[in-house]
């Protein structure tokens, strides 16, 4: 969209009081200008160590993708049918390969002290994707509806309620860990995914220990 | 093979150190993890823009 030369911006004219206005500007200063999709990178970031991230976004879409597609014949449509073996084991491996990336994301990270320059946030929130990650998995695990979700839920029941949460988190009922795995639990990954990614594009990459960012 | 037999399937093979036991589908998986990390630090990252790299950047 374009403006006339003549007309005055809207942040300009913006009433500071407005709290679309005040919502609009609070998005627009969430990445720095340029940074959202940015096509440059500093020359240290051309290692493998620093795809993980990526490939484990990626592998998150995936699992996503599939998930919705599984979600749309039920809860059992996938142990009698052909294209439901297939798309529960792309939800299986791309979960296995999420995983795998982000563990491999994590020690890149972890060595490379990625707190550094007031990062801690892009760290926390990392950590706490990576614990609710796990969670959610979990709860998949308690969803496939067969002898292994069952026995997952006997074996888990008294550590988990051993923690206090069992009144609302009942291994031993497939619905709620159900509805825990493709409602609740989705939207906190997704919140913090997005949270963290912008955290990522707002502070930039973090260089290397050993990064000469004078020359 | 019916989803039974699946079940009833012999326990999987584990591997013993003292008070460590793993599987050991899960321990090569650790095995892989480890060894793609020690590849992602070593193995050169491809780069087409000499350019860009003497700048410090890269596309």
């Amino acid at each position: 969209m374009t403006t006339r030369e003549s007309e005055p911006s809207t942040k300009e004219t913006a009433d500071p009081k407005n709290w679309t206005n005040r919502l609009r500007g609070w998005l627009e200063g969430l990445v720095p200008r340029g940074q959202a999709l940015p096509d440059r990178q500093p020359v240290y970031v051309a290692s493998w160590i620093y795809v993980f991230g990526v490939l484990t976004l990626t592998s998150l879409v995936v699992v996503i993708a599939s998930g919705c597609v599984l979600s749309l014949g039920g809860t059992t449509w996938w142990h009698v049918s052909s294209l439901g073996h297939y798309v529960n084991s792309i939800h299986l491996w791309s979960v296995e390969l999420f995983f795998g990336f982000m563990v491999v994301h994590l020690w890149g990270k972890f060595w490379m002290a990625a707190w550094r320059g007031k990062r801690a946030l892009t760290w926390i929130t990392g950590v706490v994707l990576f614990g609710v990650s796990i969670g959610t998995s979990f709860t998949g695990f308690l969803s496939q509806s067969n002898f292994s979700a069952q026995w997952i839920a006997g074996e888990g029941k008294d550590g988990i309620n051993s923690t206090g949460v069992g009144a609302f988190f009942n291994v031993l009922n497939p619905g709620q860990m159900l509805t825990w795995h493709v409602v609740l639990l989705p939207l906190v990954v997704g919140v913090l995914t997005l949270m963290h990614i912008i955290l990522v594009r707002r502070h930039g990459v973090v260089p290397p220990l050993d990064a000469d960012l004078e020359g | 093979m019916s989803a039974l037999s699946i079940v009833a399937a012999g326990p999987g093979k584990y591997v013993d150190w003292g008070v460590i036991q793993i599987s050991v589908a899960n321990l090569t998986i650790i095995g892989v993890m480890i060894l793609l990390f020690i590849l992602a630090l070593v193995v050169p990252f491809p780069s087409h823009d000499e350019q860009g790299q003497r700048k410090g950047h890269r596309r």
